[in-house]
């Protein structure tokens, strides 16, 4: 089963990090994801650049869309990355949760969709992640 | 580079739970129509339909202290993250096409750039072995 790790904390905070702290940081992560990965788990995963690099686009199938600068919410803390992982069930992926090196903030963890239920034997026939990546 | 569409909306009412079969049918079709582009076109890396929020749990965290476990989402809000794809795109123009074409009855994606850790003076730092597998 796959869980989607959403990570959420308050923006910025690492622009005066010195280069020490910032591979001491980024060594904490390394380490997560070599975990993840060689447990198994790790489907997919990614850092995100701060809300003001990216766009929001509003509307559906049948509307104009419309496309305004910075995130769909204007909050102090914001999502800042993400992991996907196959565990066996959710104590499991909170397990991993638990071990984010976040410093501070939130982790979302939320079931995928069960594609089965649909008929779809590979999550790729339902326009998802394949199987096997 | 990689860019994630977050895609949100309201909760319930288009849910896939209320839909008969043909209707459901017809909606994943749609998302199969629209992923499958983004796969021939080489740009599909990752994406997942989540399922709704009341099965969330969220853990809180701070430096030092016991991380506190609550049932559901972060946020409380009418409007949740309901999945979201991860592309590769040549800049955030193509990802913004990209965003347009989600086959939304109605919501918002946010796309936002993944961060490039060779500016940071990792390049050769990978949160996995993430592969476009198209």
């Amino acid at each position: 089963m796959r869980f989607m790790l959403t990570l959420i904390g308050p923006e910025g905070g690492w622009e005066d990090i010195t280069p020490e702290q910032m591979a001491d940081e980024m060594k904490n992560w390394e380490r997560f994801g070599k975990e993840a990965v060689e447990a198994g788990a790790f489907i997919a995963g990614d850092g995100l650049q701060p809300t003001s690099a990216g766009k929001t686009v509003r509307g559906g199938r049948d509307e104009e869309r419309v496309v305004t600068d910075g995130p769909f919410a204007e909050t102090k803390e914001q999502v800042g990355g993400f992991y996907l992982l196959e565990c066996k069930d959710m104590d499991e992926a909170l397990e991993w949760a638990m071990k984010v090196p976040i410093r501070g903030g939130a982790i979302e963890v939320r079931p995928v969709m069960d594609y089965a239920e649909y008929g779809y034997e590979d999550p790729a026939q339902a326009g998802a992640t394949p199987a096997k990546p | 580079m990689k860019y994630v569409l977050a895609l949100i909306s309201e909760e319930g009412g288009t849910s896939m739970e209320d839909a008969g079969p043909e209707e459901a049918k017809t909606v994943m079709d749609r998302w199969d129509a629209y992923t499958r582009e983004a796969v021939d076109n080489g740009a599909f890396i990752a994406g997942e339909a989540l399922q709704p929020s009341p099965t969330a749990t969220t853990v809180r965290i701070k430096e030092g202290e016991e991380p506190v476990v609550t049932d559901g989402p972060f946020a409380e809000s009418k409007e949740q993250l309901g999945g979201f794809y991860l592309f590769e795109c040549k800049d955030l123009d193509e990802a913004l096409e990209y965003a347009k074409k989600i086959p939304f009855q109605d919501g918002t994606v946010e796309v936002r750039p993944v961060m490039d850790f060779t500016d940071l003076g990792y390049p050769d730092y990978t949160p996995g072995p993430v592969k476009a597998t198209a």
